[in-house]
């Protein structure tokens, strides 16, 4: 579960990124975060990976409270974590195994363990036989999909999805959203988007950001702008 | 080690500018530590020379010598004492100037002094042994190199003081260049680093990799240096065997150990390789350490 209780995040020269922000995600929903540019979506998820810390508020994520100043369990709760870039992210020297097994590898497993979580990952996004590939011969669509492998390995229960279709035609969009949809029911799913036909089309709960302000919290809500 | 090599053909002058930067900091550490220890073997071993030389008068009975003798062995001050009589005196004088036949028709063992040559345990007795033979009946001279050690007891001490102030510039440097130079070639894998903390690699796991590449640029610079300070030592050997004729050996004193420094000794370029091995890891590991930290927060 993840709460937001009240939170205030403010960036160093004074502006405000977001504005007592409250909301609480149960395990395992899919929630899309939506809101134009500057809205305060990736500092959201930045504050779940605890990549940034408030100023104020309650962060709560899966029982740890991010809110505290010194946070030793950083890596703990990171590992319960799958990060998907809008630039993929992915490293341009590795091949597609190395890449995905780079998320593996920091948990203590076999070379044996990792290579088959790679291989059922590569198998569910729709990659298998491309694993020795290096980035610069894959597609955007391709690069995504990897990154999406990346996330998921390692039994993270929370996804974090910032923008993973901003960068893909409409048709590879769906393609990366039928990925989503496969393992929507095992993870929480925090996807933020601009993407009105894939917010609309999937009916899942939408919360809707405006400078700042959460200002709709929808369940099967719709994107309007 | 693939890890290694991968590195080196990614980032190859940043590499060599490690390497060079160990190597020439380990070589004049090694060289420094190989010079300081000989002088100390020097300073050692004219410390127990001969270092207060007794000339008695002539007619004086041999007797009276060996008492005297016997009384400077009982003060416990002395590690030695050698007799040396007006005959073997005179074999000396002979030996000294056996090109002049002149000299050698003006003198004969008669009127040569017998004398005791002593050497102390420390250098701090001599004034107290010259001050007790002084006092004797019989003595004509005492002679002793007070002077000598005092000089070498400062310079040994200046160049310590030298040395180590230089050491630790010498270190600070190298730290601030290595520094300097990893900073370059961890910034080309800052993505990789970002990446891995957001997917909750802890920081001794993004550290491994790097503190490895460390420890292999210390250990290879140290033995590289290495390699070339043996060459330089052992083409100079001939040189070091004819300016040192005359002293067997040469220690340096571990308090629990007489370390042989001359002739050259296994064990002590072991111990300097292991000395500059250590070094060389040591800063390589550090540099990398504080370089890193800057992508680590």
């Amino acid at each position: 579960m993840i709460t937001f209780d009240k939170v205030i995040k403010k960036f160093p020269l004074g502006n405000i990124a977001l504005e007592d922000i409250s909301f609480t995600i149960e395990d395992k929903e899919f929630v899309f975060i939506v809101g134009p540019s500057g809205a305060g979506k990736t500092t959201i998820l930045k504050l779940i990976s605890r990549e940034l810390t408030p100023n104020s508020g309650t962060i709560i994520v899966d029982e740890f409270d991010l809110s505290q100043k010194k946070f030793p369990q950083l890596e703990k709760l990171r590992r319960k974590i799958g990060i998907i870039f809008q630039d993929f992210k992915i490293l341009i020297d590795k091949n597609v195994f190395e890449n995905i097994a780079l998320a593996l590898e920091i948990f203590p497993l076999t070379k044996k363990k990792i290579k088959e979580e790679v291989k059922k990952s590569l198998s569910l996004v729709g990659l298998t036989n491309k694993e020795q590939l290096f980035p610069l011969q894959l597609s955007a669509g391709e690069l995504q999909r990897v990154a999406i492998a990346r996330a998921i390995v390692g039994n993270r229960k929370i996804i974090l999805a910032d923008e993973p279709t901003g960068n893909l035609d409409p048709k590879t969009s769906w393609e990366i959203m039928k990925i989503f949809k496969k393992i929507e029911s095992e993870k929480t799913i925090i996807f933020a988007t601009h993407n009105i036909d894939i917010v609309n089309s999937l009916k899942k709960r939408v919360i809707v950001l405006k400078k700042g302000k959460l200002v709709k919290d929808l369940r099967k809500g719709k994107y309007e702008i | 080690m693939k890890e290694f090599f991968l590195s080196l053909k990614r980032t190859p002058y940043q590499s060599l500018a490690i390497f060079l930067v160990l190597f020439f900091t380990l070589f004049l550490s090694t060289t420094l530590f190989i010079s300081l220890s000989f002088f100390h073997g020097i300073l050692g071993y004219v410390e127990t020379r001969p270092q207060v030389t007794v000339y008695f008068q002539t007619n004086i009975e041999e007797s009276q010598i060996f008492k005297i003798k016997d009384e400077l062995i009982n003060s416990n001050k002395v590690l030695n004492i050698k007799y040396i009589s007006q005959k073997e005196a005179f074999k000396i004088y002979k030996e000294l100037n056996k090109d002049n036949p002149l000299l050698l028709e003006m003198v004969s063992a008669e009127i040569l002094p017998p004398s005791l040559e002593i050497y102390a345990k420390k250098p701090i007795f001599l004034p107290e042994i010259a001050e007790f033979l002084k006092k004797q009946p019989g003595v004509d001279e005492v002679v002793f190199q007070k002077d000598i050690v005092n000089r070498l007891i400062s310079l040994t001490k200046i160049l310590r003081y030298a040395s180590f102030i230089f050491f630790i510039f010498l270190i600070l440097m190298t730290i601030i260049i290595l520094v300097a130079v990893l900073s370059f070639k961890i910034a080309l894998k800052k993505d990789e680093i970002h990446l891995l903390r957001l997917l909750g690699a802890t920081k001794t796991y993004i550290r491994k990799p790097f503190l490895q590449e460390a420890f292999i640029f210390g250990l290879v610079s140290a033995i590289a240096s290495f390699v070339i300070l043996l060459i330089i030592i052992f083409y100079f050997y001939p040189f070091l065997q004819s300016y040192l004729r005359g002293i067997p050996v040469l220690t340096i004193n571990l308090n629990f150990y007489q370390l042989t420094v001359w002739p050259i000794n296994y064990l002590f370029l072991a111990i300097s390789f292991l000395i500059s091995a250590f070094f060389g890891i040591i800063i390589s590991v550090f540099s990398t350490f504080i370089a890193l930290n800057k992508y680590l927060e």
